[in-house]
């Protein structure tokens, strides 16, 4: 694994979250 | 986070295999306002419907991260009332990440966890002491200290 599978948009990392069973990661940032 | 944290491998292992990872900039409406963004990063653990359980602020350098996200992850649990999965998962942040700042919280959560599933209050007791004894500057073994009075 080269990197973290970052989803973009929340739709789809809902409908993962309940097809997986999993917790969700969000991450707020600033590249600045 | 996206320069140190980010690219550890087990960092990249841990997330890929337990989570569902979305990264927003902090402006992204709505929800940006929905979360009261104020400061970056922020790092929000959510259960599978989206609703919100644990919140770290700040840079979380590599040694702990997993732990901080393994205590988001028993929290959803808990919140759940899904006590077994919350044990498990807090019995794995205390036995592989005794020096995390998580820890001191998840054997708090441990020992409440476990009076909830059992209404035996022993399990109070045992986080007080062992919070006592291994981690008595903690915030978590103040707030332990009524269950020294336990029988």
């Amino acid at each position: 694994m080269a990197e973290i599978k970052w989803e973009k948009e929340m739709d789809a990392v809902l409908a993962r979250a309940k097809r997986e069973k999993k917790p969700i990661l969000l991450d707020f940032f600033n590249p600045n | 986070m996206g320069a140190v944290t980010y690219p550890e491998a087990n960092v990249i292992e841990f997330v890929n295999n337990n989570m569902i990872p979305i990264r927003l900039l902090s402006d992204t409406q709505p929800y940006a306002k929905d979360f009261n963004i104020k400061w970056t990063p922020s790092i929000i653990t959510l259960d599978e419907s989206g609703k919100e359980h644990h919140r770290v602020v700040g840079f979380l350098p590599p040694e702990e991260f997993i732990p901080a996200m393994m205590l988001g992850i028993a929290k959803v649990s808990f919140d759940l009332d899904r006590f077994k999965e919350a044990l498990a998962e807090l019995e794995r942040i205390i036995a592989e990440y005794p020096k995390s700042k998580a820890t001191p919280e998840a054997i708090y959560l441990q020992g409440v966890s476990g009076y909830k599933s059992t209404k035996d209050p022993k399990p109070l007791k045992a986080a007080y002491e062992k919070l006592h004894a291994e981690y008595p500057d903690s915030e978590w073994a103040a707030r332990a200290l009524p269950y020294r009075l336990i029988s």
